[in-house]
């Protein structure tokens, strides 16, 4: 990294001298055009003043033409020819020109040169900055966890607790044990995805089997959260995607709204689908805490966690959503969350190419 | 004694990660204090609005207003009560950020519960000497130089008539400094007694707050008659004035 920096500014640096070298070279060119036009018209003048010496000193007319053929005669007075005084304006102006063009070509070139360096410079600059936000985030994140899972831990050592309180706390320490694992998994996976290491296969898969595998593995914890969740959805709905995305996706939209729903206690989730000319459309509907109708952009950012933690056993990592937008995308597909406000509940919205849009995508 | 200052102390821990927060909160019943939870800034600060408390302990990375933005509107609304920040980042500009925003502590997680109960208990030590040495209507307000400060409304006005908002941290250096008239006080006491132990990194800040003092209070700042340097040593305060 640190030397593609080093020889990208030493490209700007010698592309920059460059600018300047053109620029030179064109008010050098010009200024040489210039003085030289000038000498000719100087040596043509003296010419004529040689030719009007002549004519003073009795030669006839025709013979100074001819001894001196740019000059003309007229009335008595020799002067340069207009044809040639012309040629010289003509030329002077030509070189202009012509050293405009080249100098204004070299300098594009030069300039797109600069652009480019500069833009991948601005880019690479912006890459640092998201890992240094990505870090301090990552390291924030698990910090938390870490510092209850130390408290606990001081806890049982300071206080020598009844067997019913050890029992909470050893409880609270595996839980964070677990949000520490599913984060390091949840970030390993979303690096993958950023960098676009995953292998994306694109196969017809069955959207009804699929949901009611993930709802069949979440139920026990809905049931203990007093959520109920329900599915309508019709067994012919295919959609074109990869298995285990879907998978992933389709937990991920169903972890998020059980977390949405344990501050209130509990509540229903309700899954539906429907096909939409070139797309079938999933939607997850949940009477949890609801957002502010203008955060639904902002959930699918990393570590964006509008209710963290919720008052119930599940913690958010922040990266469940991010996740699930950036597989949507690999998929052709598209992930909208909206919200009537806070209390208000919530609706994710998935939406697949169909099988047959999805073929006629393939190269 | 103050009556309330009898009953258990009320704290009131802000904190979004539930796990962190029931921790904090068994820890500190356990210890004897009274306790509340806000999971958020604004859960925080409509619950402050109705109630009183003796320390806040706030998380700085809350969803919506972070901790600071908190603390800043605490002290704007001319709330004083103490403030220990809890944060995943312990970097010392951020440290400094926390003190600057009006915290009186900083504590990095993870951290040590022993460490957290013994700053809890510093922090409460501190405002409960500086109400019992408040107290009374002859050591509530100070009188000098044409100045009156009163401690337990944190306003003063000044020899000019000009009326001042004192913060904390001054109206405790002012309390310490004045409850030792004509003593020479040094900068590690005055750091000790008003902020605690490893707050800040150096002993200037405490420098800079004498030098809002003498704005305030002083006639002429460059020639102080009330807030006097000791060269190498710390500050001596004369009610009276230099002669």
């Amino acid at each position: 990294m640190k030397s593609t920096r080093v020889f990208q500014l030493t490209t700007l640096a010698l592309v920059l001298v460059s600018v300047v070298q053109v620029g030179w070279w064109l008010f050098d060119q010009r200024t040489f055009t210039a003085t030289s036009v000038a000498a000719t018209r100087s040596a043509y003048a003296e010419q004529a003043a040689a030719a009007q010496a002549l004519l003073d000193a009795g030669t006839s007319p025709p013979r100074v033409t001819q001894l001196l053929p740019k000059i003309v005669v007229a009335e008595g007075r020799a002067r340069i020819a207009p044809e040639v005084s012309a040629a010289l304006d003509a030329a002077q102006r030509s070189r202009g020109l012509q050293y405009a063009w080249e100098g204004s070509f070299f300098l594009l070139a030069l300039g797109l040169c600069i652009a480019v360096i500069a833009r991948a410079l601005r880019a690479e600059a912006h890459v640092l900055e998201e890992q240094d936000s990505f870090l301090a985030l990552v390291s924030h994140q698990f910090k938390t966890p870490l510092a209850s899972l130390q408290l606990s831990l001081e806890t049982l050592a300071l206080r020598a607790p009844a067997p019913e309180q050890a029992r909470v706390l050893i409880e609270r320490m595996l839980a964070d044990l677990a949000r520490m694992e599913l984060m390091v998994t949840q970030i390993l996976e979303s690096a993958r995805l950023e960098r676009g290491r995953v292998e994306f296969k694109s196969e017809p898969l069955q959207l009804a089997g699929a949901v009611a595998r993930v709802i069949a593995q979440l139920e026990e914890r809905a049931r203990q959260a007093r959520v109920s969740i329900t599915a309508s959805i019709e067994p012919q709905l295919q959609v074109m995607t990869d298995p285990l995305a879907l998978d992933v996706v389709v937990r991920n939209v169903l972890e998020n709204a059980l977390a949405a729903l344990a501050p209130v206690g509990g509540g229903s989730i309700a899954l539906s689908a429907r096909a939409l000319f070139a797309e079938v459309e999933l939607s997850v509907r949940d009477s949890g805490v609801g957002f502010a109708p203008a955060d639904g952009a902002r959930l699918f950012e990393k570590f964006t966690r509008l209710h963290p933690g919720g008052g119930g056993g599940y913690y958010g990592t922040g990266l469940g959503l991010f996740i699930v937008r950036r597989l949507m995308e690999l998929a052709h597909g598209r992930v909208s969350a909206h919200s009537e406000g806070q209390g208000r509940g919530a609706c994710f919205v998935l939406s697949w190419p169909t099988v047959a849009d999805a073929a006629g995508r393939r190269p | 004694m103050n009556p309330a200052a009898q009953a258990a102390p009320h704290v009131l821990v802000v904190e979004d990660d539930p796990h962190l927060a029931a921790g904090v909160l068994e820890n500190l019943r356990a210890e004897g204090y009274e306790v509340s939870a806000a999971s958020d800034g604004e859960q925080a600060l409509a619950w402050l609005k109705g109630t009183r408390c003796a320390l806040i302990v706030l998380d700085v990375m809350l969803p919506g207003i972070d901790g600071f933005g908190v603390c800043r509107t605490l002290r704007e609304q001319g709330n004083n009560t103490p403030v220990l920040f809890l944060t995943a980042r312990g970097d010392p500009a951020d440290r400094v950020r926390g003190l600057e925003s009006g915290g009186d502590d900083y504590l990095a997680k993870p951290f040590h519960l022993q460490e957290f109960l013994l700053r809890v208990r510093a922090i409460l030590r501190r405002w409960d000497w500086y109400h019992s040495a408040s107290a009374t209507a002859a050591t509530a307000v100070l009188s000098f130089g044409g100045n009156e400060v009163d401690f337990r409304a944190f306003r003063a006005r000044a020899w000019n008539g000009e009326a001042q908002e004192l913060t904390e941290k001054e109206a405790m250096i002012l309390k310490v400094l004045a409850e030792h008239g004509g003593e020479i006080v040094s900068r590690e006491d005055l750091l000790e007694k008003v902020w605690g132990y490893d707050v800040f990194p150096s002993t200037r800040t405490v420098d800079n707050f004498i030098l809002r003092l003498r704005k305030r209070f002083e006639r002429d700042p460059a020639n102080p008659r009330h807030f006097l340097t000791v060269w190498g040593v710390g500050y001596r305060f004369l009610k009276d004035g230099e002669p």
